[in-house]
């Protein structure tokens, strides 16, 4: 970044690079999603900064649109008193004096005013419209305000289309993970050099002159730097111009570059072949192209919508404030001046940003007000004596509903939210798959290996399985590749292609079946044997796998796992006799993005394994003798029971059963009634948000439509996500248990009263907790208020590119960010945590956490803290606490399907069971 | 029999006909409004053909000719329209039935709360009734209609998402290669309507031309099936018309809309017969165009692309079946490729489920390739051939070449010499949109 006056050119040229390739988006393979932060490289800015900075550098918005606000207004989802909170808070100044302050204006542009007309809108208005004369004269009287006010310049940018696509086709043969038959070749050797090879070989060339140009570079073997360098200097691009002209060339196509410079830096995300990428590789390949290329002239702006529009601004401003502002050409020079200047400065994106901040202020109401009305109504007790069951799920806001429904069906139950992969970070094999992979969160890497193995007795039978599934595997690939080859293409399509219509009609008309017919086809031809994880690791015995992976855990390791998720929530000695451990995933089919509705915890993948494991660590004498010292007594009575709920078809899975002791079959079959039971009004609960679903009223149907989501080819919307997440509660469940949080709030158990004083357990899940939510919530905002250029579009044009990631259409960048489907009905608002301990131990724990005290510093995660003992509601603005005492109503209800039935919209927070 | 075969062809056209004047109405079709009336159109229509086709299975029947009537006359030379539904043209009509029906009960739900699902049902319909269209056709004037409605149709659904610059730049290419090759269709039908007063698939027939005549017409027509059939060098359209939304490219680019240029030689066959020269170039075309979607589908990195070649590819071999006289086997083949096509089509968003699992079951290993021809080359000629198929055959670079840039030339002249400097301006921003790369 700075450059001393010693740094050779190449030096000055890898630092720029190196810092310019923070602007690219940093999504990796496709396959493997992980939500993130979208402006992650802007975290050092204060939000409002941060996106106003992102938004010039990529041409994107920084919230919704002014006229969606507008809407949101009129639908009373923004009033007035949160435009003037906001306004309240920042500095007033005078404009006219006796007449206008800069609040005043400033509400009566947000509040009375209309958006802007643009100039072709002044056009029409002017020339079509029914403008009056009154109007008339108003808006000339503003035109001549304005007549000499400069017009806005805009940064120009040359284009070059036809370098674009070449790059585009090149990057996705050169990274192609299995799409082709036949790979690019010199691929070991880099980027820059595949292509100099390859275009340097052919007569044909795609722009006159690169032949040569890439023989040459081979020839004097020049580095990718050195090209650089002299095609910069061929340009006449100086030193301090380098920046600025290397960024243009990067932002062409951000999404091959970023994925580029995210391979460069973790080669080990590639899902099968491992090719070396360097993002300084790409620009040298990319400014040789340049070179040959011929360039678009930019489109020049004529200039001439300048001053209409500037118009337009002000005249949106004097209606709004008329009647009570004098005519503008009475208020004499100084003061039109400043009246002007004001307006100005009042732009669009200020004007978004206070109809965003009364947005998310009203939110804050409407989470926290309800919970000061809770608290103070004296709230039930948890029922005493030993809980019927304990369930404890991921933190995911999607498990509230199904945890809820789980207290609402058997009132004896106890839920509770850990992170998903349960403090197991491991490298897992299940029995079918190839490899190992990382299940934890992506900032951690897991050094133990778990594998899951056939039971002794059952080898045979996993062998069997494996050598039906290898069968598989060749028909099926056989199958894929003769229809795309000549000869046995011919015989696929001519000869048994008439047969395709059977799938055809099944897969797109009943997808249920379909999926049933092929799970009664593996039950019948795939022989499922019993398995069981590694988890034994005795003392020394060490790096069983070649990773330097540890394959098993230790006792020691084992208890210090199963404390990190039973300390912080607070689950010492009241153990139930069974307690069951979900880890969640989700499936569904023709969704690139699949993985994204994965456990975020698990890397985004899926957490049965880390349930599994858990629950088998937790059974251990050994482990449970380790955990009495540690102040976890469990009783010998509980098991412990891992399984995997499916966020998608709302399937759950439970593991390991025969080993569990015959004495608790009774609770067990109770607790699958409940279960059961609980995952239908789930299902029920969620499809109200599904338009194409209204019609479905039972559970039971709920449950088959949820199921045939899951299998429908067509289906862009297999499930929604995190699209309704807004809140993050860090706390016991006694203070939501009973309210209806609409699958909105993440609910991680922490228990106050049993930290110790520095606030160790809390500061242990905020660390994780905390950088996993605000990731969350932010890389949905970014892609809701604008889905073109932070989200990735609508889904129907997508195709899958090289097992990577998804271009529009034949020939696009990469899209990076979420869909429109998934984010279509989301709320965009930075996540609330709503944090259950003293405020000055928030505030110790937080100074402690670099990365969290950033976010919450720069405003990019809002915070409110409960108190433990008082119940008292402290929110966090402008750097100070400040109490939050306004209660609101909190409906009630007698059960969440009174609450919902009928309703597709975002709910407030109600209180469910109580007699209403 | 006569009634129903023609109310089934006519179906999808009365859906459009219904989409428009709601539309003109101003009135807001709700999509299940829309989906209903779909799976309406489409059950009827299959099921008002399935009983001809009983009927010809069994061997009542060889075939209907349903006359509808005279458009026009002048002297002793009448425009006749008539349908004819006979082995050839019933099971494409079936097809199209069924496969238009499969992919709109789809649609349905993929296209769910899509701000264009009006538009997109609409060109579904219009296509539909286009294909019903060719295909019964009785002879090459109604033909016509139905082919161009299908094109039309195409242009619009590769165009769908117009927001994007990218879509309408290569529906702008689709349309210029439809409408070059189309020539071909229209001076062979008024060739046909030249040597013998008439385009009746009979009044056609091999025996009634001469040799010369035969070869003529027989070219022409070959170079209109050449386009919609993705031939080389026409072939780089395909690839790039898979902007619309996934549906569409399944049904127009997997299924029916490619296969019309073979059916159009399946029509023309009896003709082709007449003139040995036609018939070799079909089959040389079919080859050569089969070997190049070979070995360029090899190299395609995405999803689409790689099934638009393996498309390529089967077509080329049904036009060489068609050449080789083999037209019972093109028949059958025409109708498994369009099914097999379809539901790849429809899964290919899976492609990265599918992979992982089949990637997993094999052990960690899927083989990148079968042995293949291309390993034994030396590494010079290697890579000029791996160029060669990335780059589409250079076949696109070639069309710029010798055509677009030409006409481009021709026309910025014709334009300067009308000394009009507004329209030359404009004749130099054409190009931009029509060349290589302006999709990016």
């Amino acid at each position: 970044m700075s450059c001393e006056v010693t740094t050779s050119p190449a030096e000055r040229l890898a630092g720029t690079v190196e810092h310019l390739a923070h602007l690219l988006p940093a999504q990796g393979p496709i396959g493997v999603f992980v939500h993130h932060n979208t402006l992650h490289a802007f975290e050092h800015l204060p939000f409002e900064e941060a996106v106003r900075q992102a938004g010039q550098l990529y041409g994107a918005e920084p919230y919704l649109s002014e006229d969606e606000f507008r809407r949101q207004f009129r639908a009373g989802r923004i009033e007035a008193v949160d435009v003037d909170d906001i306004l309240a808070e920042e500095p007033d100044a005078t404009l006219i004096p006796y007449e206008l302050t800069r609040r005043q204006l400033r509400r009566a542009i947000l509040l009375n005013g209309r958006t802007p007309m643009t100039a072709q809108e002044v056009r029409w208005w002017l020339n079509e419209g029914r403008a009056s004369a009154d109007e008339r004269r108003r808006f000339a009287q503003c035109l001549s305000a304005v007549q000499h006010y400069p017009p806005e310049s805009q940064p120009q940018k040359r284009l070059a289309p036809v370098v674009d696509s070449l790059m585009i086709r090149l990057c996705s043969a050169y990274l192609d993970q299995g799409v082709s038959h036949w790979p690019m070749g010199d691929r070991e050797a880099g980027f820059l050099t595949a292509v100099r090879q390859l275009l340097a070989a052919s007569p044909v060339e795609p722009l006159t002159g690169i032949r040569k140009e890439f023989g040459e570079q081979l020839e004097r073997r020049e580095s990718a730097e050195e090209t650089i360098l002299r095609l910069l200097a061929l340009r006449q691009v100086g030193p301090d111009e380098e920046e600025a002209f290397l960024q243009d060339e990067l932002m062409a196509l951000p999404g091959w570059a970023g994925l580029i410079h995210r391979l460069e830096c973790e080669p080990d995300l590639v899902p099968h072949e491992r090719v070396p990428c360097s993002l300084i590789d790409y620009l040298a390949v990319r400014l040789s192209l340049r070179r040959y290329a011929p360039e678009e002239s930019p489109v020049q702006s004529s200039g001439e919508n300048s001053v209409p529009e500037h118009a337009a601004i002000l005249y949106a401003a004097v209606e709004s404030l008329s009647p009570a502002l004098p005519p503008i050409e009475s208020l004499g020079r100084p003061n039109l001046d400043r009246f002007r200047e004001e307006v100005f400065a009042f732009d669009s994106i200020e004007r978004r940003r206070v109809w965003h901040l009364a947005y998310e202020r009203r939110h804050e109401k409407l989470v926290l007000g309800p919970l000061v009305t809770w608290f103070g109504s004296g709230n039930r007790a948890a029922p005493a004596g030993r809980p019927a069951a304990q369930v404890i799920t991921c933190i995911d806001e999607r498990e509230e509903s199904f945890r809820r429904h789980l207290e609402e069906t058997r009132p004896e139950i106890e839920t509770f939210g850990a992170a998903g992969f349960f403090g197991v970070a491991m490298d897992y094999a299940g029995i079918d798959d190839a490899h190992g992979v990382a299940l934890c969160p992506v900032v951690a890497k897991p050094r133990h290996a778990v594998r899951e193995v056939p039971v002794p007795g059952d080898a045979g039978v996993s062998g069997r399985r494996k050598a039906v599934r290898r069968l598989w595997a060749r028909i099926a690939q056989t199958a894929v590749r003769s229809t795309q080859s000549l000869w046995l293409g011919w015989l696929s399509t001519a000869v048994l292609g008439i047969f395709s219509l059977f799938p055809l009609l099944v897969r797109v008309l009943a997808p249920r079946t379909y999926g049933r017919l092929r799970a009664w086809l593996n039950a019948v031809f795939l022989p499922v044997p019993r398995t069981e994880v590694t988890l034994m690791r005795t003392g020394s015995e060490s790096h069983g796998l070649s990773e330097g992976l540890q394959l098993g855990f230790t006792t020691s390791e084992k208890v210090e796992r199963v404390a990190s998720v039973l300390g912080p929530a607070g689950l010492a000695k009241r153990f139930a006799r069974i307690v069951l451990v979900l880890g969640h995933g989700s499936t569904s089919l023709n969704n690139p993005h699949e993985s994204a509705h994965d456990c975020g915890a698990c890397g985004g993948r899926r957490g049965g394994p880390n349930a599994r494991l858990f629950a088998a660590m937790a059974n251990r004498p050994a482990v449970r003798d380790g955990l009495r010292n540690r102040g976890i007594t469990i009783p010998e009575d509980t098991w412990f029971v891992g399984g995997y709920h499916d966020t998608s078809s709302d399937d759950i899975e439970l593991y390991d059963l025969e080993d569990m002791p015959p004495s608790h079959g009774d609770e067990l079959a109770r607790l699958r009634v409940v279960l059961d039971a609980a995952r239908a009004a789930n299902a029920l609960e969620r499809i109200r948000r599904f338009e194409s679903a209204s019609a479905v009223t039972s559970e039971e149907a709920a449950l088959q439509h949820v199921e045939a989501r899951a299998e429908h080819l067509a289906e862009p919307r297999p499930e929604y996500g995190h699209c309704t997440n807004a809140v993050a509660l860090v706390g016991r469940r006694d203070l939501t248990r009973g309210l209806f949080l609409d699958r909105r709030w993440f609910l991680v158990s922490y228990d106050p009263t049993c930290d110790d004083a520095q606030g160790s357990n809390l500061e242990r899940l905020l660390a994780a907790g905390g950088p996993v939510c605000a990731g969350i919530s932010l890389e949905y905002y970014f892609s809701s208020v604008d889905n073109t250029r932070y989200g990735c579009g609508t889904k129907l044009p997508h195709n899958v590119t090289g097992l990577v990631g998804v271009m529009d259409g034949h020939s696009s960048d990469l899209r990076t960010g979420l869909p429109l489907q998934m984010v279509e009905i989301h709320e965009p608002v930075r996540i609330l945590f709503v944090i259950e301990a003293r405020l000055t131990l928030v505030a110790e724990v937080v100074t402690r956490l670099p990365g969290v005290e950033q976010l919450i510093q720069n405003r990019w995660i809002r915070v409110a803290v409960v108190d433990p003992e008082s119940r008292q509601i402290h929110v966090l603005r402008h750097g100070s606490f400040l109490a939050f005492t306004e209660g609101s109503v909190l409906p009630a209800s007698p059960a969440s399907h009174d609450w919902y039935r009928g309703k597709s919209g975002h709910l407030p927070v109600a209180r469910m069971g109580a007699a209403a | 029999m006569n009634e129903l075969i023609a109310a089934a062809v006519a179906a999808p056209g009365a859906a459009v006909a219904l989409l428009a004047i709601a539309w003109l109405l101003g009135i807001e079709c709700r999509e299940r409004w829309i989906a209903r009336l779909t799976g309406l159109v489409y059950s009827f229509s299959a099921a008002a053909l399935l009983t001809p086709a009983v009927r010809m299975c069994f061997g009542d029947a060889a075939g209907w000719s349903i006359p509808l009537g005279e458009w026009f006359r002048v002297g002793d030379h009448a425009f006749q329209f008539a349908l004819r539904a006979d082995p050839v043209s019933l099971p494409m009509l079936l097809l199209t039935a069924l496969l238009a029906g499969i992919i709109g009960a789809f649609s349905r739900t993929y296209m769910h709360r899509e701000p264009g699902y009006f538009r997109f049902f609409f060109c579904l319909h219009l296509f539909a009734f286009g294909a019903m269209i060719a295909f019964a056709a009785g002879n090459l004037d109604l033909l016509i209609v139905g082919w161009e409605l299908v094109g039309l149709s195409s242009v619009l659904l590769v165009g769908f998402f117009y927001e994007r610059s990218g879509p309408p730049a290569s529906a702008i290419r689709v349309f210029a290669t439809y409408r070059s090759a189309d020539v071909g269709l229209l001076v062979g039908v008024f060739a046909a309507h030249h040597f013998r007063h008439t385009s009746s698939l009979e009044g056609i027939a091999g025996h009634a031309l001469k040799p010369d005549e035969a070869t003529i017409v027989g070219l022409l027509l070959l170079v209109a099936a050449m386009g919609k059939a993705a031939q080389i060098p026409f072939s780089g359209w395909l690839p790039r018309a898979m902007e619309g939304p996934t549906p569409s490219s399944a049904i127009f680019y997997g299924a029916i809309s490619v296969h019309l240029g073979a059916y159009l030689l399946l029509r023309a066959y009896p003709l082709l017969t007449a003139s040995p020269a036609a018939l070799l170039a079909v089959t040389l075309i079919g080859l050569g165009t089969a070997v190049h979607g070979v070995v360029v589908g090899r190299a395609a990195s995405d999803a689409k692309t790689s099934l638009a070649y393996a498309s390529i590819t089967q077509l080329g071999l049904i036009f060489a079946e068609i050449g080789m006289g083999w037209t019972t086997i093109a028949l059958i083949h025409i109708l498994g490729h369009s099914v097999v096509r379809t539901l790849q089509f429809l899964r290919a968003p899976s492609m990265l489920h599918e992979y992982h699992h089949m990637h997993a079951a094999a052990g960690g290993r899927v083989d990148a390739a079968e042995a293949s021809l291309e390993s034994i080359l030396p590494e010079g000629l290697r890579r000029r051939l791996y160029w060669f198929a990335l780059d589409r055959a250079h076949l696109d670079r070639f069309l710029d070449a010798v055509i677009v840039r030409p006409v481009f030339a021709v026309s910025a002249w014709l334009a300067g010499s009308s000394q009009n400097p507004k329209a030359s301006a404009r004749s130099e921003a054409v190009p931009v949109a029509l060349q290589e790369g302006a999709d990016a």
